[in-house]
């Protein structure tokens, strides 16, 4: 039993994960780079949760699209400091670029907002349904349906509206897209801030789920993404939201078989031992 | 300015580098305070730590982004063992063999990847380690740390003073440039530069890309244990969280700034992030924010790096050209091979 | 009586379902310029990474100097005496021409990672040895004024024989030029071709690939012609131009479609 629950736990954080993993590929797929401001991202948009939700109260529904909307608007900034300038120059300085960046938003967070853990509401108050005996929380169930909503939107987003495809276009091919008229610049930009707002909603969930939010959540947010995208398949939007379910069990099942503290440890060496048996990915096509 | 340095510098090369030991050997003397002289230290090991990062990714044009993890084994191996009673001047270059043989070991199965899932991997390797280090309680003392690492005996006095223990830092910064000097000036350093230059063409010349580039992590990785070996006597006291990813980050943000590829760009980038960082101290959490923004404005201003490589030559097939060059392969090729 | 070099043996190489080169023989004899042709998507490239080791063939051998040569990695290739130049030149952009040249020494030197540290006799020997005839390398080919350019910085035509002058270096048995004249103007490519002569006489066996006709009428002695990934012709440049298939093969069949 206890095996089970901690499969539903490890689906529940693995839709997080996923969500998180999701927005990178996004943001992998149309900017193009490597990014290691998303983490911060992450955490901004559980911040601007953790304000909404004082301001005007536990709405939840409220706080996610505001909570999108302010991460997007940080990821404006991040593309205009760390991105649009380097396009089309060696990959390492925008790296550098988002390091610096993540760096300083973390420390911004911690000046401006405190270094110390803050409380998120409770929603449900811990009513839970048992399922067989399996007790799954309503907020578990709550989380996995909004990541389910974000996915099937992103998807019908891009396959069927004129902005998903441009995106698409872009994602694949920059030069050819700008060939066929359409404003690669913005498009990017676009795609940068719809990456950055998943992100943020992943980041209030992720606060609720675990009651707290703190400055420095997003190192260790914002690398589980990076590795459930990567263990995916690079710029695989399904790829991403398999790799974010699979670590999340992975982690989850390590922690019934073993010590809490280990929980990262078997996240990474599942990411470790699959690039090294599988370099392109669960998802990814071999390159050449 | 930087430009006509350098000219000065190529012009009396002799000159300026046993100007620069000499000053190196008085400047103790000069100084008083300890607290400053701690901070020079500090900047010689980063200074071992960030040529060492440099070996990796500026010469082979390998891309290693989790660093801390070849540090934190080479303090912890000091740690331990000093416990046992062994001299910490053995320990020092033990340190440095047990993390080039780590090193080995995580090249082996890598030695196909690159770029972006090449970075990942050695960043989920430092994660491990340090993870294990805050796990392993009776090995590491978990999170509480080592305490009481002994620092060695030098002429008769115990190194715990830093105008004391900086001779011994100096000493192994100066022979882990040297060495870096000559490997990288003969046939072993040249395979390396032609693999990130170009791996194709090296193999067509029969540079055994495997076996150099393993080479390369073992090299760099034995000089991240040095650097972390001497820096656990220094603080006396080290704990999993000296060799967070940050860390790592930090030890590459340093060799960026300098300049990689270059020797002496590490250098620089060590003195420079140190004093800067150490200069914005009384600005307390504002000092990171200072840090950060010097990152990303030298990525703007000058992404080659101080002691970098002109920007005309950068900008002949840099920025916007199609021709292959060191920074541009370390991410194009989509990452396998 | 000349003997036989480099030879393939019924060389096939697939991708998913395109079959690139299919049963190619081919012989190349010691001594000569020889020259692959065909027009593009014939499958030179393919055959030629074949022979080169960077592709594995899904059926076949190739023989080169009386060994088998087939499943060995490029860089054991290149240590039993093949040197090869890249379509798209692949130089060591930002080391100097003389440090290029000096790569290509690499398996001539024994230095290991201990001698370079102690600077010993082993490593002395090698530095000398490399440099000595760098130089010397550079000399011969007229390169000397630019040993201490960074070889991203020169010019196309130059950079086109620092490559061959590095391939040269490995003091190979069979050097393979891939599309030595492609980007080249009219006397430019006929310096090459006087340039190549000049190798063949002085003991090089050489293997051109090129689409450019002329360029390789001129130039070899025995040409493979490649069309669709198979052989249609092998011969002497006379034989090659009369040829019907090959003529086909590049001018259409007179026929309209």
């Amino acid at each position: 039993m206890y095996i089970l629950e901690q499969l539903v736990n490890g689906l529940c954080q693995g839709s997080i994960y996923a969500l998180m993993a999701i927005g990178y590929a996004v943001i992998y797929g149309v900017v193009g780079l490597v990014t290691f401001t998303y983490g911060e991202i992450i955490m901004m948009g559980s911040f601007s949760a953790f304000y909404y939700f004082i301001a005007f109260g536990d709405n939840l529904l409220f706080a996610l699209v505001a909570g999108f909307i302010t991460a997007a608007l940080v990821g404006v900034i991040v593309h205009k400091v760390c991105y649009q300038r380097f396009l089309d120059a060696p990959r390492y300085i925008s790296l550098i670029c988002t390091i610096g960046m993540s760096m300083f938003l973390k420390n911004f967070a911690t000046l401006v907002f405190g270094s110390e853990m803050k409380g998120m509401p409770t929603f449900f108050e811990g009513k839970f349904i048992s399922l067989a005996g399996i007790r799954i929380n309503y907020l578990q169930l709550m989380i996995m349906g909004i990541v389910i909503l974000f996915s099937v939107g992103l998807t019908v987003f891009l396959k069927k509206t004129r902005i998903g495809m441009k995106l698409r276009a872009v994602s694949q091919d920059k030069k050819a897209a700008a060939l066929v008229g359409i404003n690669v610049k913005n498009t990017t930009l676009l795609g940068n801030c719809i990456g950055c707002g998943l992100g943020g909603v992943a980041g209030i969930l992720l606060g609720v789920y675990y009651n707290s939010v703190l400055p420095t959540m997003g190192g260790m947010a914002g690398l589980k993404a990076f590795s459930a995208m990567v263990l995916g398949g690079l710029g695989s939007i399904t790829g991403a939201a398999v790799g974010g379910v699979v670590i999340g069990v992975t982690e989850n099942l390590g922690i019934a078989f073993a010590s809490s503290g280990l929980r990262d440890v078997f996240a990474f060496a599942l990411l470790v031992v699959v690039l090294i048996v599988r370099p392109q990915g669960l998802f990814g096509k071999k390159g050449n | 300015m930087i430009d006509k340095i350098k000219n000065f510098y190529t012009q009396h090369k002799t000159l300026v580098i046993l100007g620069l030991i000499v000053m190196a050997l008085i400047l103790p003397l000069l100084i008083q305070k300890s607290s400053i002289m701690s901070i020079i230290v500090k900047m010689l090991f980063y200074v071992i730590l960030a040529s060492s990062l440099n070996i990796i990714n500026g010469y082979s044009g390998q891309f290693n982004i989790g660093h801390a993890g070849f540090v934190l084994i080479g303090s912890y191996t000091l740690a331990i063992l000093a416990q046992l009673n062994i001299s910490v001047w053995i320990l020092y270059p033990l340190a440095g063999v047990v993390t080039a043989i780590l090193g080995l070991l995580i090249a082996l199965p890598t030695l196909r990847l690159r770029g972006i899932y090449l970075a990942l991997v050695t960043l989920g390797f430092s994660e491990i380690l340090r993870l294990v280090a805050l796990n392993w309680t009776s090995l590491t003392g978990g999170p509480m740390g080592i305490k009481g690492i002994p620092s060695p005996w030098l002429f008769g006095l115990q190194s715990t003073k830093p105008h004391i223990y900086y001779y011994i830092v100096l000493a192994f910064v100066i022979i882990c440039l040297f060495t870096s000097y000559r490997v990288i000036n003969s046939k072993v350093g040249r395979a390396w530069m032609s693999i990130r230059e170009d791996d194709h063409a090296a193999m067509s010349l029969g540079v055994d890309i495997k076996k150099y580039k393993a080479i390369n992590f073992m090299f760099g990785a034995f000089w991240a244990g040095v650097g972390g070996a001497l820096m656990a006597p220094f603080y006396k006291f080290i704990d999993s969280t000296m060799f967070s990813l940050d860390e790592g980050f930090n030890i590459l943000s340093m060799v960026i700034i300098g300049g990689q590829g270059t020797l002496i760009g590490p250098v620089v980038g060590s003195v420079v992030v140190n004093s800067i960082t150490e200069i914005f101290r009384f600005a307390d959490e504002a000092r990171l924010l200072v840090y950060a923004i010097l990152i990303i404005s030298m990525m703007w201003i000058r992404p080659q790096g101080l002691a970098g490589t002109s920007k005309s030559v950068i900008a002949n097939r840099g920025i916007g050209s199609k021709k292959t060059n060191i920074f541009t392969r370390i991410f194009d090729k989509k990452g396998v091979k | 009586m000349m003997s036989v070099l480099l030879q393939s043996k019924n060389i096939s190489k697939h991708y998913g379902g395109i079959k690139a080169v299919q049963n190619v023989d081919m012989q190349v004899e010691k001594g000569e310029i020889y020259g692959i042709i065909g027009p593009n998507g014939a499958g030179k490239t393919s055959f030629f990474n074949v022979c080169t080791g960077n592709l594995q063939p899904n059926g076949g051998e190739i023989w080169f100097d009386g060994k088998k040569i087939t499943g060995m990695r490029p860089a054991q290739i290149a240590t039993l005496g093949m040197a090869r130049t890249f379509q798209n030149i692949q130089l060591f952009n930002f080391m100097t021409v003389l440090e290029n040249i000096k790569i290509g020494f690499h398996i001539h030197e024994k230095t290991n990672i201990f001698d370079a540290i102690v600077h010993n006799k082993r490593y002395k020997t090698d530095e000398k040895m490399n440099h000595e005839k760098g130089v010397a390398l550079l000399e011969k080919l007229g390169l000397s004024e630019h040993a201490e350019t960074l070889a991203g910085n020169l010019a196309y035509g130059v950079q086109r024989r620092v490559e061959i002058a590095r391939a040269l270096a490995l003091d190979p048995k069979i050097l393979l030029l891939d599309e030595p004249a492609a980007g080249m103007n009219p006397i430019e490519t006929q310096n090459l071709s006087d340039f190549i002569k000049q190798l063949r006489n002085d003991g090089y066996t050489i293997i051109v690939i090129e689409h450019d006709m002329k360029f390789v009428m001129n130039l070899c002695d025995r040409i493979l012609v490649l069309n669709f990934g198979q052989k249609i012709c092998e011969g002497n440049p006379e034989h090659v131009k009369n040829d019907k298939l090959v003529n086909e093969a590049y001018f259409g069949k007179g026929t309209t479609f």
